[in-house]
C-alpha cells in the first residue's frame, strides 16, 4: 500500500508541467452550470417592493465569487428554501455607481449567477431561482452598492 | 479588394492633407502612433478644393450660404473663391426649401446629381454635404450624423438623440424603470437597448423613421450592451439565459443568436470591427476587466478563435474600435480616476486621449473625432488638432454616447 503510495507521488511530481488530470482539478471548476429558467411568473424588484430572504452579500470592488463570508449566509438560505418546497426567489446583482455602465452590469449578473450556481449545489431548485444584473442602473437600499440581494417572491 | 484599396488611397490623402495644418498636436500624435503612415510627403497634397458654382431659383442665396457654412464646418474641404484655382465645384438650385445638388471635378464632368426635398432647407443642405464628402473622400460626413446617449434627466434612465452638433436633443424612449446601453443602427435609422419596462432587462429595437419598436432578446437572466454589426443585420449583445454570461451574436432577420465567447468571468460592451468578423469586449475574470477580441464564425456551426488583446493597462472597459479598423478606444483608470486611452490594433503603443474622469469613447464615422463623458457631460475631441469642446453641458448625467453616420 506504501509502495503504491510512494509510486503515485513520484509519478506525480514527475509531470510538473503536464497540466493536472481532470480528476484532480478542482471541483468547482467542473460544476455543471444549469440554463436559467423561464421567467414567467416571477416579479422584479423594480415592479413592487419585494422583501429580502436574507442580509445582502456585500461584495468587494473587483470580486466575481463566493467568499467564506457569503457562504454561511448562502448555506442556511438553502437549508430554509429545500425545507420549504414552494419558496421562490430571484436574485439581483448591483454594482458601485463609479464603475463604468457595461461593466457594472456585467459584474453584477455574473455575482448573482454565482450565487445561483451555489445555491443549486446546495440542493436548492434552479427552476425556483431567477437572476437579474441590474449593474448601477439602480441602486438597491442598504449602505453598501456592490451587493447581491436575494428578494422573497 | 480594389474598392477597399481605393478607399485607403483616399482615406491616406485627406489625412495628409489635414496633417500640413494642423500643427504641433499632429506631431506629437505621430510620435505616439497615431496616423503614422507616409510621413515624407504629408506636406505635398491639401485639402480638396471645392467652389460654390451658380445657384438657381428663389432660394439660391440663402442656399449657397447655408452650404458655405456647412462646407466649412466639415473641415474636410478649402473652399475656393470664384477664379480660385478648384478640384471639385458644386452647383444646383433651391425652390422653396427644396434642394437638387449637382457636383462636378475639375474637368466638369459630373459625379452625381440628386434631389432633396426634406421639409427643412437646413436639412436638405446637410445631406447634400454628406453625400459631396463621401463622393470626394470616401468617408461619411457628420452632418446628418447622430449621437445617441443616456441621460437621468427625468429622474430615470433614458435615451436620447442629437446631431454631432449637439443640438436637435430628442428623447426616444419612455419605458418604464428607464432604457440603457443603447447602440445606432449604422445608418442612423435604428437605436438597439436595453430596456427594463418589464423590470427586467431586455433588448428592443426602435426605429427612428417610422416609430415602431420590437424585443430582439426577452429571455431569463440579463441581456445588454448590445452592439450592430457594421451591415446592420447582426447584433452583438451580452446575455446569461444559458446560466453564465457571453457575448451572442444575433441575426435580426432570423432572430436567431450564437454565443461567439467562452467566458467564466462577466464579459461587456462588444464592438465590431468594421469588417464584421471580429469583436472586441471586455472580460472581468475577477481581477479587474481585460480586453478580448474574438472572430466572429462566417458559418453556422464554425469555430472562433478567441485571444486576449493586450493594452499595458489593467483595468480596461468599453471598447470601440475605429472606423478605419486601425485603432481601439476605450475606458481605463489612470490615479484612481477614469481615462480614455486609443491604442492601435493589431500593434502599437496606447496613449492617454483624456484623464481626469473621461470614460466611454465612440468615434465619429469619418473616424476624426472622438466623444466621450467627462463627469457627467459630453464631450468632442477633435483628434487632428487635439481640440475638445462640450456638446451638451448641465442637460443631467449623460452616460453611454454611441456616434453613428
Amino acid at each position: 500500500m506504501n509502495a503504491y503510495a510512494a509510486f503515485t507521488i513520484l509519478l506525480l511530481s514527475s509531470c510538473g508541467s503536464i497540466p493536472m488530470p481532470s480528476f484532480l482539478r478542482n471541483p468547482a471548476d467542473e460544476a455543471v452550470v444549469y440554463a436559467l429558467g423561464p421567467r414567467d411568473g416571477f416579479t422584479s424588484p423594480l415592479s413592487t417592493g419585494l422583501k429580502p430572504a436574507c442580509q445582502a452579500l456585500v461584495f468587494d470592488q473587483d470580486g466575481i465569487h463566493l467568499t467564506e463570508s457569503h457562504e454561511q449566509t448562502v448555506r442556511s438560505l438553502a437549508k430554509e428554501m429545500v425545507s420549504e418546497k414552494k419558496s421562490r426567489v430571484i436574485i439581483a446583482g448591483y454594482a458601485p455607481p463609479n464603475l463604468p455602465e457595461d461593466h457594472a452590469r456585467a459584474l453584477s449578473d455574473r455575482r448573482a449567477l454565482a450565487v445561483r450556481q451555489r445555491l443549486i449545489e446546495l440542493g436548492v431548485e434552479a427552476a425556483n431561482l431567477q437572476t437579474v444584473g441590474f449593474g448601477n442602473d439602480f441602486s438597491p437600499s442598504g449602505p453598501s452598492s456592490g451587493v447581491v440581494v436575494i428578494y422573497k417572491q | 479588394m480594389n474598392a477597399r484599396a481605393l478607399l485607403l488611397i483616399l482615406t491616406l490623402a485627406v489625412s495628409l492633407g489635414t496633417r500640413a495644418e494642423a500643427g504641433i498636436m499632429d506631431t506629437l500624435r505621430g510620435w505616439i502612433g497615431l496616423g503614422n503612415k507616409a510621413k515624407s510627403e504629408e506636406q505635398k497634397k491639401s485639402m480638396p478644393r471645392i467652389r460654390i458654382g451658380p445657384f438657381t431659383g428663389g432660394m439660391a442665396v440663402s442656399a449657397q450660404d447655408a452650404l458655405r457654412k456647412e462646407l466649412l464646418a466639415s473641415r474636410e474641404f478649402f473652399v475656393a473663391g470664384d477664379d480660385e484655382k478648384i478640384d471639385f465645384a458644386i452647383e444646383g438650385s433651391s425652390v422653396g426649401g427644396r434642394v437638387t445638388g449637382k457636383l462636378r471635378d475639375a474637368k466638369g464632368k459630373e459625379l452625381f446629381q440628386r434631389s432633396y426635398a426634406a421639409p427643412g432647407l437646413d436639412e436638405n443642405l446637410k445631406a447634400l454635404t454628406d453625400d459631396v464628402i463621401y463622393t470626394i473622400t470616401g468617408r461619411p460626413g457628420l452632418a446628418t450624423s447622430r449621437i445617441v446617449f443616456v441621460c437621468d434627466k427625468t429622474g430615470k434612465r433614458q435615451i436620447y438623440v442629437c446631431d454631432a452638433e449637439g443640438g436637435d436633443v430628442h428623447q426616444v424612449t419612455h419605458d418604464k424603470h428607464g432604457a440603457v446601453s443603447p447602440s445606432l443602427a449604422p445608418d442612423s435609422s435604428m437605436v438597439a437597448f436595453t430596456s427594463y419596462r418589464s423590470g427586467f432587462p431586455i433588448i428592443r429595437l426602435l426605429d427612428l423613421n417610422v416609430g415602431w419598436e420590437r424585443g430582439v432578446t426577452d429571455t431569463p437572466g440579463s441581456s445588454f450592451g448590445s452592439a450592430f454589426s457594421p451591415d446592420g443585420t447582426h447584433l452583438a449583445a451580452v446575455m446569461s439565459f444559458i446560466g453564465n454570461p457571453e457575448i451572442f451574436v444575433s441575426d435580426l432577420n432570423t432572430n436567431t443568436a450564437a454565443c461567439v465567447s467562452d467566458s467564466v468571468g462577466a464579459p461587456a460592451s462588444p464592438s465590431w470591427h468594421p469588417d464584421g468578423k471580429h469583436i472586441v469586449f471586455s472580460n472581468d475574470d475577477g481581477d479587474g476587466p481585460k480586453l478580448f477580441v474574438v472572430e466572429v464564425p462566417q458559418k453556422e456551426g464554425g469555430s472562433s478563435r478567441l485571444f486576449r488583446w493586450r493594452t499595458g493597462y489593467h483595468f480596461c472597459t468599453d471598447p470601440e474600435w475605429s472606423p478605419d479598423g486601425r485603432n481601439i478606444a476605450f475606458t481605463t483608470r489612470r490615479g484612481g480616476e477614469w481615462a480614455v486611452a486609443i491604442k492601435p490594433y493589431p500593434n502599437g503603443g496606447a496613449h492617454i486621449l483624456q484623464a481626469g474622469g473621461a470614460q466611454h469613447p465612440s468615434w465619429s464615422p469619418n473616424g476624426h473625432f472622438l466623444t466621450y463623458i467627462q463627469h457627467g457631460e459630453l464631450f468632442v475631441q477633435d483628434l487632428r488638432s487635439g481640440n475638445r469642446r462640450a456638446l451638451l453641458r448641465g442637460f443631467g448625467r449623460i452616460t453611454e454616447p454611441r456616434w453613428m453616420r
